[in-house]
């Protein structure tokens, strides 16, 4: 299994400013493509609610005085071993063996919500329009197109993304930015307790330390 | 999790008809127990409309109701496609057995097939729940234990209340032995019930807030969800009512699964009023509505810890 292509991100929370440029461009692409729109409900009502493949959460780290604000965008992780994928009544949900994306083929899926229970991540959500299951596709729409540029063949997200935090590539080659990212500056997944083995990574903010290491210099 | 009235009404009422056709079948398996006409009028045509009403229950909580039958395709790694084949052969098993019983034919055969039918169901349902290993209050056979005590218990007394419906009189087995043997089976399921709340209370979530944003040796809080309208994630995997009315919700499931209908049947035994074993199960069944609503709400689901604060 490890021989195969494994496409994933490698998100650098060093960087991500929280600016939701990756969460407007992903709705901007997948919500026109071919596989059918990212429905919102009451878009200009009270209560505005909407399907989306990816967020970008704020947390608080420590405590006051020394508190850090972390970004954190928060998508399908693609997982190398996915729980959702095995759940599914119907094989609407599958993982692609030549490149490890983990898809939902909305033709097939009977919205009965199973394999959003089955992932840990909340990775998932339900269209409520169209009732059918939908998560990040890693632009697969667009990584594969033929009539794009080259330099645009990456998903929406990393090309949106103004600082780079965003590094696209298969994190089975040891050799590819990905790889070389999660290698060397520590790249984690989230919740290793379940197994769950995620392709995505994400890299740990070492930004305060330099930024120590600065100060005690001058 | 959110609770799906769809599937409350689907797992409580196929249960108790899995309990009624399987404690039917066992009482038939060594010869005629019953009357002809009391399985093919009464008892196994109330067996097959629970199973069709739960069924048509079921339905609701799709999406795609009209794509259902695609759901019966994966069944070598899912437990929900297994559960789709296995209801309907229970159905059409029983709706055999009913055939036989209604031109006046031995059933033989078809009992104890039905009996392994009964439990195969319960299986499948329950590992639906339970096989979801991050779902820590799901993720343990007291789930398909649970699911079966209360299966048995409910159709228990639904024999019980069909005999007493019955016309002629059915001397064996004897109202006051459903009575009896009724008490035994909910003071079990009241039993599992307290060990499942008890494990419930002393369970320690594995994932927390540092593992899910893999921060750790910091106390780490969320600030903002991303979001401020709700989406699929904050609706779907929490019950979104008060710790008070979750609270009263599991005293009224003590009373009316269990406390109450256990003291009826008590008194029933005692006295020979024999007709307060429908209204027991009427009281038990109305509480195991509550007691599924709370099988959902009372099962924390690890996502909720990235939505935690609006903003």
């Amino acid at each position: 299994m490890k021989k195969n292509k494994q496409l994933a991100l490698v998100i650098d929370l060093n960087v991500c400013v929280g600016c939701h440029a990756c969460v407007t461009s992903c709705k901007e692409w997948n919500t026109q493509g071919a596989a059918g729109p990212l429905n919102d409900l009451n878009a200009y009502g009270e209560n505005p609610t909407g399907t989306f493949f990816n967020r970008v959460q704020t947390y608080e780290a420590g405590s006051f005085p020394n508190t850090q604000t972390i970004h954190f965008p928060k998508l399908c992780l693609h997982c190398e071993d996915p729980p959702c994928v095995p759940v599914c009544p119907t094989g609407a949900s599958y993982k692609r063996a030549e490149d490890g994306i983990v898809l939902v083929d909305y033709d097939k899926c009977i919205g009965c919500k199973y394999c959003s229970w089955a992932c840990p991540y909340g990775a998932r959500e339900l269209d409520e329009e169209r009732q059918v299951m939908t998560k990040c596709t890693l632009c697969v729409d667009r990584i594969y197109s033929e009539t794009l540029p080259v330099a645009d063949r990456k998903p929406a997200c990393v090309l949106a993304c103004p600082t780079s935090a965003r590094i696209f590539g298969d994190v089975h080659d040891p050799e590819s930015d990905a790889s070389k990212a999660i290698a060397e500056r520590g790249g984690y997944a989230l919740m290793p307790e379940w197994d769950t083995i995620p392709a995505n990574h994400y890299l740990p903010r070492s930004i305060t330390e330099t930024i120590a290491a600065v100060k005690e210099e001058n | 999790m959110h609770p799906n009235f769809s599937l409350v009404f689907f797992t409580t009422l196929a249960g108790m008809a899995q309990g009624l056709i399987l404690f039917i079948a066992a009482f038939s398996i060594n010869g005629n127990t019953f009357p002809n006409d009391f399985l093919a009028v009464l008892a196994l045509p109330v067996a097959i409309a629970l199973l069709t009403i739960s069924l048509l229950a079921s339905f609701f909580h799709l999406g795609h109701p009209e794509r259902a039958w695609r759901a019966a395709h994966m069944w070598k790694t899912s437990w929900l496609s297994r559960e789709v084949i296995v209801l309907p052969l229970f159905m059409g098993t029983s709706a055999l057995a009913w055939y036989y019983a209604f031109i006046g034919q031995p059933i033989g055969a078809i009992w104890p097939v039905l009996i392994l039918l009964a439990f195969l169901l319960w299986v499948c349902t329950a590992q639906i729940y339970q096989c979801i290993r991050f779902i820590q209050e799901w993720s343990h056979p007291l789930t398909m234990i649970n699911f079966i005590a209360l299966g048995l218990s409910s159709g228990w007394l639904l024999l019980g209340s069909l005999i007493l419906f019955w016309p002629d009189p059915i001397a064996e087995p004897s109202l006051n032995i459903f009575s009896t043997v009724g008490v035994l089976f909910i003071f079990l399921a009241l039993t599992i019930k307290l060990t499942v709340w008890k494990r419930n209370r002393d369970l320690r979530p594995k994932s927390t807030i540092n593992s899910a944003i893999g921060v750790q040796n910091f106390s780490v809080r969320q600030t903002s969800m991303g979001l401020m309208g709700g989406s699929f994630n904050t609706r779907e995997f929490f019950h979104h009512q008060s710790i008070a009315f979750l609270s009263n919700l599991r005293k009224i499931i003590f009373f009316g699964v269990y406390l109450i209908p256990i003291l009826l049947l008590i008194y029933a035994s005692q006295s020979s009023s024999y007709s307060l074993i429908p209204i027991s199960l009427l009281i038990h069944y109305c509480g195991l509505i509550a007691e599924r609503w709370m099988f959902f709400a009372e099962a924390n689901h690890p996502q909720n810890l990235y939505y935690q604060r609006i903003s």
